[in-house]
């Protein structure tokens, strides 16, 4: 039983193909690949610090397994800074000290992205809600919502 | 997690057709958020699993009907149900339900087919379905046939559904202007399990005169439970706080409340009291559907 399965997949904009066990989740997968910004933490989908984007929804890395992605497009914080420059969410939290481990800031970074894409200009009340599934042990909460305000700002500044 | 098998069929007739009656080893996966976690506890070691992701897209349909119902396609992800105008239009409870169930990663991967069938009685759908009137309509190798949600548990991750059966479909009927609501409560923060999940469904007749209400338990009980001693005394009565705080002592008495990690069951019983008169109240107050 549990044959290796090979699956083709697009990996911050390159094509990849590789041979995997099916119980490898998402994490394991980025690993292999030498992608660390995933990590997996708490394990059960609570804290986001696993979070991936597969075709532009954001997902926990630790409940998804990696055979599911056959196919799909995945995105990482790694490719956040490609070309070089910062994006306006990474830049804001920079800007407002929106952590201070950083363990925790790849999800809330990606999973800002996502709120953006979706709500160019969120409350607090909107941006605590959506992150309401990612925990910061240092608990950098109050600068962390200024950074989604001013990544906000930022975004619509460039267009 | 130990090795497993894993298949992708590519029709719902095919999944029915790779799962295997006598074995609890091979199970269907939707989302696979709830299974993961089983698996990654090591309580749940698969053999195989069948992956519904492959399955015809229609299965992830929500559709309104013209008269009001609800029909969701089992393999529709809980995001895409929170995030439909038409059912935050029509069923304001199931969207506002969902913008506290668990996070938005969960809701972007985990199906309205897979929360029902998990059979876990700390999830918020069950106990909502059950209360709205909902009906899973369920394949397997003998044919078609529904199951009431209010009796789709026959216990503890216990469901009615045969090793080998699928549910298709939920059908949610209409409101047609009956009030609803889902109040939980989390003990320990506002994203944990609940210690108590509660809904409550019913017509209103003058200012505050209910008909037909149908209350539902979850996450205190070993299954989602119907509250008929307390719907006994709510029917035809009017909703001031002396039939609420009746009602509520009802209900406290009528089920096996189980403690947990949440809370004990005593603690819950008083959880139960208190939360029927305020989720009857929040569903007075709440938004009318069309």
């Amino acid at each position: 039983m549990s044959e290796t399965r090979t699956i083709r997949f697009t990996l911050n904009g390159r094509s990849e193909s590789v041979a995997i066990q099916p119980h490898w989740n998402l994490v394991e997968l980025l690993h292999h690949f030498g992608l660390t910004g995933a990590r997996e933490s708490c394990g059960q989908g609570l804290c986001g610090v696993c979070t991936v984007l597969v075709d532009d929804v954001a997902v926990s890395g630790c409940l998804y397994l990696a055979v599911r992605v056959d196919g799909k497009k995945i995105t990482t914080v790694e490719h956040l800074d490609e070309g070089g420059t910062l994006s306006p969410v990474q830049q804001a939290f920079i800007e407002c000290g929106a952590f201070q481990c950083g363990f925790c800031t790849p999800g809330f970074v990606l999973m800002t992205h996502q709120l953006l894409a979706r709500n160019p200009d969120p409350s607090d009340d909107e941006i605590r809600h959506y992150l309401s599934g990612n925990l910061c042990r240092c608990a950098a909460y109050p600068e962390i919502v200024e950074a989604v305000k001013l990544a906000a700002k930022l975004q619509k500044q460039a267009r | 997690m130990i090795p497993f098998d894993w298949v992708e069929p590519r029709s719902f007739a095919e999944a029915v057709a790779s799962l295997d009656p006598e074995d609890p080893t091979v199970r269907p996966v939707a989302g696979g958020t709830a299974l993961m976690l089983m698996m990654k506890a090591g309580v749940f070691t698969p053999t195989r699993l069948i992956s519904l992701a492959q399955i015809e897209p229609h299965y992830s349909a929500i559709t309104v009907e013209k008269n009001g119902a609800l029909r969701i396609g089992a393999m529709a992800t809980l995001s895409a149900l929170e995030q439909s105008s038409a059912v935050a239009e029509h069923f304001p409870v199931i969207t506002e339900t969902l913008l506290t169930l668990s996070n938005v990663r969960v809701r972007n991967v985990a199906c309205v087919g897979g929360a029902l069938a998990h059979g876990d009685p700390h999830m918020d759908l069950p106990p909502l379905f059950a209360a709205l009137g909902a009906k899973v309509l369920v394949r397997g190798p003998a044919g078609v046939r529904e199951i009431d949600v209010d009796s789709l548990y026959a216990g503890y991750y216990e469901t009615m559904l045969a090793k080998d059966e699928l549910i298709a479909e939920v059908f949610v009927p209409a409101l047609n202007g009956a009030k609803s609501a889902y109040m939980k409560c989390t003990s320990r923060s506002a994203d944990d399990w609940p210690a108590l999940g509660l809904a409550v469904r019913f017509e209103v007749e003058g200012h505050a005169h209910i008909r037909n209400p149908r209350l539902v338990v979850s996450a205190a009980t070993e299954k989602v439970t119907r509250l008929t001693q307390a719907e006994d005394i709510l029917k035809n009565a009017e909703a001031d706080s002396v039939v609420l705080k009746r009602a509520g002592e009802a209900a406290a008495e009528e089920v096996t409340l189980l403690g947990d990690a949440h809370g004990s069951a005593s603690y819950k019983r008083e959880l139960l009291r208190v939360y029927l008169a305020r989720a009857i109240r929040h569903a007075l107050a709440g938004k009318s559907a069309q």
